[in-house]
């Protein structure tokens, strides 16, 4: 299953070098278009072909379902998050595709999900169990993750007023460009994780504590 | 000139990569999915254009049929499926429902499916957070249904599952390869 991340690194780079000389002739870039505009949606899903940003989920523990299946997990899941992830394809993302100080669902389609199945402790607040959506507002140097109640929300348009707590994390540099927006959470203890938030040469990290 | 230069790049992103500690989860071939009912709720309730609360989501993976024979070999009649790949499907109610005539409180469960040639058994079970239908428990089911199978107008490549209203309540239409069923919820 990881493995294939080294492959997707290559790829990447390897299309980044073709695009940009298939670009030329073309004139500018367009990295401002919006990704998928509600009005052009389908009506129903019959038979629809995968989304371009296919969805995802991430428990902590990792891999809690296959743990589970293995034996080797009895005890309740601590969290969830259900996520679609986009694509970079050679567009500019962070303060290109994704505007700075503009609330950003934090992957595509739908608002992103995150469902705490006990209380958790983050940056010394409380979050009682239940689930929530968490968007966030990126800067250059930081990004402020938000907490909020709207759920089964398309995650074009944030509630503002349904804002529930908020969290500053300062924002890192990956030496690679990762293609697809990803989101982990990698395991500090028994009852404690980094969610980490990564895509284009950006890493955010958020710690979370059960 | 080019040649070398690409195999330059590919050759020095491998070196890269090998050097990334960070293990990132792979992009699913079966990629996760989910449906509502109503149908594109969470974009009609943005735009406040939703005229029914939310009543069910269904979250699943989507495996592609790749020219297979689907049903009765890569899905083999008789033996439990977990309705889809990777992860066994979730089915959300956020009211309470009737499935083949049992009341069904609101919460998260497993839907499993019983497949054969004419009827699918769809098994609903309270084991939720689960990986395929490998430790599937009977004990832990709520309730069995059968349902018969119809056939789709055209073949059906990424199986889909989606909401529908209905005369009596909503159905989960699910459907691959040629064949779909319909399960009926009464509200």
């Amino acid at each position: 299953m990881r493995k294939i991340l080294s492959v997707l690194i290559v790829v990447s780079v390897f299309c980044l070098s073709c695009k940009e000389e298939e670009k030329k002739p073309e004139g500018n870039d367009t990295p401002t278009k919006m990704e998928t505009p509600v009005k052009v949606l389908p009506p129903i899903t019959h038979y629809t072909v995968p989304d371009h940003s296919p969805m995802d989920m991430v428990y902590f523990p990792a891999d809690y379902p296959l743990q589970k299946m293995a034996g080797k997990i009895s005890a309740l899941p601590f969290m969830r998050i259900i996520y679609s992830r986009p694509q970079k394809e050679n567009r500019k993302i962070f303060d290109g595709l994704v505007k700075y100080d503009v609330p950003w669902r934090l992957g595509a389609n739908e608002s992103t999900e995150i469902e705490f199945f006990s209380s958790a402790t983050i940056q010394n607040k409380t979050v009682k169990p239940g689930r929530y959506i968490l968007y966030c507002i990126p800067q250059e140097i930081k990004w402020t993750l938000i907490l909020n109640s709207n759920l089964y929300s398309w995650g074009l348009q944030q509630n503002r007023q349904k804002d529930l707590m908020q969290f500053e994390v300062p924002v890192e540099k990956n030496n690679v460009a990762i293609e697809y927006f990803t989101i982990a959470a990698e395991k500090r203890s028994e009852k404690s994780a980094e969610l980490i938030f990564l895509w284009d040469d950006v890493k955010v990290k958020l710690p979370v504590s059960f | 000139m080019r040649k070398t230069f690409v195999l330059g790049i590919l050759l020095f992103s491998f070196l890269f990569s090998l050097s990334q500690p960070v293990k990132l989860p792979e992009v699913d071939k079966s990629p996760l999915d989910m449906s509502y009912y109503p149908a594109n709720y969470p974009v009609l309730k943005i735009q406040n254009k939703a005229t029914e609360p939310l009543v069910a989501r269904i979250i699943y993976s989507r495996p592609q049929r790749q020219g297979r024979k689907v049903f009765g070999e890569l899905v083999e009649y008789g033996i439990v499926w977990r309705l889809g790949a990777n992860e066994a499907t979730e089915i959300e109610f956020y009211k309470d429902v009737k499935i083949g005539g049992k009341k069904i409180s609101k919460g998260r469960y497993t839907l499993y499916a019983l497949v054969y040639e004419n009827t699918w058994t769809m098994i609903l079970n309270k084991d939720t957070d689960i990986w395929g239908a490998f430790k599937y428990d009977a004990k832990k089911d709520i309730v069995r249904t059968d349902v018969p199978v119809q056939k789709t107008d055209e073949t059906v490549d990424s199986m889909s599952m989606w909401f529908e209203k209905t005369s009596s309540g909503i159905s989960l239409v699910i459907a691959w390869e040629q064949v779909k069923v319909s399960l009926p919820i009464t509200l």
